[in-house]
């Protein structure tokens, strides 16, 4: 049973523009799939139809079959950049999500704090965003997505901005966090060993148009020995030579 | 140590004034003493002439900040909020901004008449556009990425407003506070000079009328020091509210 199902997609613009074609993927419930591909591919916009921050123009996206036709309950977001609210603390960040809905309960207090825990933040949920580091704002990002325990979470290159190795510690939290409810997530990356390191299977995409999926049949929990395997790297090298063949058939086309 | 030297300036100032002015003998109408100036100020103040207008400036000025403000940030959150409504009534508001206020001043006295109301609506009337201005401004600027996140929450209208908006906006709105507060003295003073029966602007009328510029100089300190107090209490105030570390 596919959890997401993305059926004919298209999302355009007024002038005229074609930022997606005609897309078909699916996700199966708890799977883990990565969307790779260029800057301006279009997979942010592709993100933000199953998202339901966009409509697509053609086409439909469904969660738990239901057309998407807005922001939902079930689904969590991570943005680029953390976009925490400066003026609150980590704790009334992490309980943004609830506080816009209800009154935050001991109960819900008890789970932000241990998302905290989870994520190595004990001890500063009373800290404000601006006295955290870069590392430590993403790990709130993250924890606030998943505080109402969303079924579905989205991901949209959270850790570009990071160095490689906090982005190895938060890519083992974020495969730590999804494990634990079995949450079925789609991540967004431009960086072809984190969609490896952390998907079931990838999707390339290429001006608009999926061109390549990939499966990674890598055992799960995956650590740092998987990270330097030969596996892994031969799996890195296919996904390579699957977006630089995504590339030419671009050309291909332009030039028949 | 800079302070001190910023002091020291002030007491040689005063005195190379003082000296200059006797050995010159400049005419206490054009330049008084400063030892003459500090003279009358105090009687003014210990005899009580002064208190009952300083008491009337610091009272329109607190009123017609507090009316101006008010509806200055009202009418800003409402144009932020509402785009056809910015589009239908801000060149009218800029029109209304374009005329000085204090021309208006003859007409508010066949309005409202001599005293204080005339005088409180001109400075209502100042106070208001900088309000409604960094209210807009500030309502604007907040990042599309914390928007997209209120809209992924599904947070409605007034919860984005008061829990987003106003918060992130709330230092380019206090930075149009201070400068509402400045104008608002400047607005009470030369509302009185138009239309007022009492006040430190009427009186600095009274005293030119009687040539006494003495005391001209004893109400531009007492004024000055007024200026400054506001100031800082508005300056402290926005330092209160924005405690908490706010920007990123």
């Amino acid at each position: 049973m596919s959890f997401v199902s993305i059926e004919q997609a298209g999302y355009g613009v007024p002038s005229g523009g074609t930022i997606l074609d005609r897309i078909d993927w699916t996700i199966g419930e708890g799977e883990f799939h990565a969307l790779v591909g260029r800057s301006g591919c279009g997979k942010t916009t592709l993100l933000k139809l199953v998202a339901g921050l966009l409509a697509p123009s053609t086409g439909t996206v469904r969660i738990q079959g239901e057309p998407v036709r807005g922001p939902g309950a079930q689904v969590g977001f991570v943005f680029q950049a953390p976009t925490l609210l400066e003026w609150r603390t980590v704790l009334d960040n992490l309980l943004l999500p609830v506080s816009l809905t209800r009154r935050p309960q001991p109960a819900d207090r008890r789970k932000a704090e241990e998302l905290l825990d989870l994520v190595g933040l004990s001890g500063l949920e009373g800290r404000y965003p601006s006295q955290l580091s870069g590392g430590q704002q993403s790990r709130v990002a993250l924890a606030r997505a998943l505080v109402t325990e969303p079924p579905l979470l989205l991901l949209d290159e959270p850790f570009a901005a990071l160095d490689a190795i906090t982005r190895e510690e938060l890519q083992n939290d974020l495969l730590k966090l999804c494990a634990r409810h079995r949450t079925t997530v789609l991540f967004v990356t431009h960086d072809i060993a984190e969609a490896v390191y952390l998907a079931d299977r990838v999707a390339v995409m290429e001006g608009g148009q999926l061109r390549h999926a990939l499966p990674v049949p890598l055992a799960r929990p995956r650590g740092r020995d998987v990270r330097y395997s030969p596996r892994f790297n031969a799996l890195c090298l296919e996904l390579r030579h699957a977006m630089d063949g995504a590339g030419s058939g671009v050309a291909l086309e332009r030039a028949s | 140590m800079v302070r001190a030297a910023s002091a020291l300036l002030l007491v040689l100032l005063l005195a190379g004034w003082e000296v200059y002015c006797r050995v010159a003998g400049v005419s206490a109408l054009v330049v008084p003493l400063p030892s003459a100036v500090l003279r009358t100020l105090w009687d003014g103040l210990a005899g009580g002439y002064l208190l009952p207008h300083l008491w009337v400036t610091t009272a329109e000025m607190a009123m017609g900040l507090a009316a101006g403000c008010t509806v200055g940030f009202l009418a800003g959150v409402l144009l932020a909020e509402v785009p056809v409504l910015r589009r239908l009534f801000y060149p009218y508001i800029l029109a209304s901004q374009v005329v000085p206020k204090l021309a208006l001043g003859p007409l508010f006295i066949v309005w409202f008449g001599f005293g204080m109301t005339s005088t409180v609506v001109i400075t209502a009337l100042i106070c208001f556009f900088p309000l409604l201005e960094n209210t807009m401004t500030g309502l604007q600027q907040v990042d599309p990425n914390k928007r997209e996140l209120f809209r992924m929450l599904r947070a409605t209208r007034l919860q984005t407003l008061l829990r987003l908006k106003i918060p992130s906006g709330l230092p380019v709105i206090l930075a149009g506070l201070r400068v509402a507060v400045v104008l608002a003295l400047v607005g009470a003073v030369v509302g009185e000079f138009i239309g007022g029966r009492q006040g430190l602007g009427a009186s600095i009328i009274a005293a030119q009328g009687m040539m006494d510029s003495t005391m001209m100089f004893a109400l531009f300190i007492v004024i000055t020091v007024l200026g400054m107090i506001v100031y800082q209490a508005a300056a402290g105030l926005e330092r209160w509210l924005l405690r908490r570390p706010w920007k990123g």
